[in-house]
């Protein structure tokens, strides 16, 4: 009797299951406007006239002018800007994993005393964000005399950003095979020449993630360039978008050409490797 | 003792014991050597400015003359601050706000994204964008949507007919400090929804059908099913947007309102910056900085505490 009773009509049953389907879509529907629309109005906006822009709000460009973008290149001197942030992000990365290599593989597989205190003050310091650290790490900079070098701030974002990077790669060497390594132990081999020609290889997922995850800080960092790079000639592309954006009042098409040239080199980046990029994250959040 | 005999050793048959045995003690050096740089670095800019701020943060100083110790007048002074006290305000409005919005969102976009199998990829990467933008381009990107003469919002609130509703978002002090907010949730908003649709994929779908089968509705599927495996994603995502949202806002605020309007967004982070470099008081932005630290962190451990017992609870 329940089982009959419990079973609708099989028309029926679809057709709800249909009217579901449409309600899951309209409401990715929805959060695909609010997430990409935005960003098409910008590059609409990036090709209008000003009068355009204000005539006509929503759509497309009738006339696409391509000249803003060299206008918006040339007043917010984006070459000097452009070549600032690839130099710091590059030298930053560089730093940064020649620097937490060998420290998260020796907090996955060496046995020495106070392993397990180390362990605790890179996770201690992964909740200190620089941010609480601001004004001292401003006077510890200003005393190295590293205000204004390209060089001195690529430290300290390879610093700030080494906790987290240390966590990550620490738990990929961790979850590697220990059979390779003693095998290698057993023909000789020293632990850097197992590092360097064993685990290194292995390990390049967990490399691909800090370096995603690094260069997305780096590259968009507003807040430790705005303390630390005060003169325009070693400023950031995030600082010239600023600055621009407070220098000339109401040149709304030309903000719009800036922002598309900074912000299409990143979008086109991710969508290129969001594979391992969504992958990478995943893995290091749920497993942790 | 052990070392000289393993290598004076003339046993062909333990070669390798006391091979390991000896590389095992080589270790200590070895480790310190690998962690040399990263302590150098950590001692450098974490370490040195965490000390020197500390001391700081007990004395009066602008910069350039002789700092004076003053105990804890800075401490003392900030629990007197209007402009301080309304900081710490905004950015707990700020905190409890962005946790909420992030996680309930970002669990319900899991959620769909979680039923569907058509354009899923394509639509998960388009959601994660915003994640990948600076701060600044965002904010910028938001400045001009709120712009009241030619923005976005109040175009489309014109056009759905809710003309009377539009304002000028980012000056209007009632409004303001929610429209900075609504910003760091579009942008954070994918990023907190991915990593909860990677852990609703780690569900097993048998126990959607056993409960399918006893008769267990979708909401009750949710209530009793997803919600409790979620835990502790829900706990990684909670203290990724909680230490998130308090101290990493300063970029959004400087570039949509500078604290204002009359500090009505004004938070711990843009008002340490001022009183640094607007005002001169380093000792007395140190020691908002550490107020700061000591609230976040003290929150924190509570979470992690708390979250931790009902978890294992559970």
């Amino acid at each position: 009797m329940s089982s009959t009773r419990d079973v609708p009509p099989d028309s029926s049953r679809a057709f709800t299951a249909a009217l579901e389907r449409i309600g899951i879509y309209a409401a990715l529907a929805i959060v695909l406007f609010q997430t990409l629309y935005p960003l098409l109005w910008v590059l609409f906006g990036s090709l209008k006239t000003k009068s355009e822009l204000i005539n006509n709000v929503w759509g497309p460009p009738t006339s696409p002018i391509l000249d803003n973008y060299i206008q918006a290149w040339q007043m917010a001197e984006m070459g000097t800007r452009i070549v600032n942030s690839v130099t710091v992000t590059a030298l930053s990365l560089a730093i940064l994993i020649l620097v937490v290599t060998p420290c998260s593989y020796a907090l996955a597989r060496l046995r020495f005393p106070g392993r397990n205190i180390v362990t605790g003050l890179v996770v201690g310091s992964m909740l200190v964000p620089p941010q609480v650290l601001a004004i001292p790490l401003f006077m510890v900079a200003r005393d190295l005399g590293i205000i204004n070098s390209t060089i001195g701030i690529s430290f300290i974002y390879a610093a700030s950003i080494m906790p987290l990077s240390i966590f990550i790669m620490r738990s990929f060497f961790l979850s590697l095979p220990f059979d390779l390594e003693d095998a290698a132990r057993v023909d000789g081999a020293g632990r850097v020449a197992i590092l360097v020609r064993i685990m290194l290889p292995l390990a390049r997922p967990g490399m691909a993630l800090i370096i995603i995850f690094g260069f997305i800080e780096v590259w968009n960092d507003f807040f430790l360039a705005f303390l630390l790079l005060r003169q325009p000639a070693v400023q950031t592309i995030p600082l010239g978008l600023v600055n621009f954006f407070q220098q000339y009042d109401s040149l709304w098409n030309l903000y719009f050409a800036a922002l598309m040239i900074t912000t299409l080199p990143v979008i086109l980046l991710f969508v290129l490797m969001q594979r391992q990029f969504i992958a990478g994250l995943t893995a290091g959040a749920v497993k942790a | 003792m052990a070392v000289p005999a393993a290598l004076t050793s003339k046993s062909p048959a333990i070669p390798h014991v006391s091979l390991a045995r000896r590389l095992g003690r080589s270790d200590g050096f070895v480790a310190a050597m690998m962690m040399l740089p990263a302590g150098i670095l950590f001692a450098l800019f974490f370490l040195w400015p965490f000390v020197s701020g500390f001391w700081l943060s007990f004395q009066r100083w602008d910069g350039f003359s002789d700092p004076r110790f003053i105990g804890l007048g800075n401490y003392w002074r900030l629990m007197k601050d209007g402009v301080f006290l309304l900081a710490l305000k905004n950015s707990f409005i700020f905190v409890i706000v962005s946790i909420l919005a992030k996680n309930i969102l970002g669990l319900a976009l899991a959620l769909l994204l979680n039923r569907v199998t058509f354009l899923r990829g394509f639509i998960r990467a388009s959601v994660f964008v915003p994640v990948t933008i600076s701060f600044v381009a965002a904010g910028l990107l938001w400045a001009w949507i709120y712009n009241p003469v030619f923005g976005l919002l109040n175009a489309g609130l014109e056009f759905v007919g809710l003309a009377s509703w539009k304002r000028s978002w980012l000056g209007d002090a009632n409004v303001a400090l929610y429209a900075v907010i609504v910003v760091d949730v579009w942008k954070w908003l994918g990023f907190h929804a991915v990593i909860y649709l990677a852990g609703l994929q780690t569900i097993p779908s048998e126990l959607y059908e056993a409960a399918r089968i006893d008769g267990a509705n979708a909401r009750r599927r949710l209530w009793h099913i997803t919600l409790p495996l979620m835990v502790p994603v829900i706990f990684i995502n909670t203290i990724l947007s909680l230490s998130g949202a308090f101290v990493r806002n300063f970029d959004i605020v400087h570039v949509l309102t500078q604290g204002g309007p009359n500090h009505a967004t004004e938070v711990v982070i843009t008002a340490m910056v001022k009183a640094a470099f607007t005002n001169s008081q380093m000792g007395y932005a140190a020691a908002m900085g550490y107020a700061l630290f000591v609230l976040v962190g003290g929150i924190c451990a509570i979470l992690v505490y708390w979250l931790g017992r009902t978890r294992f609870k559970v």
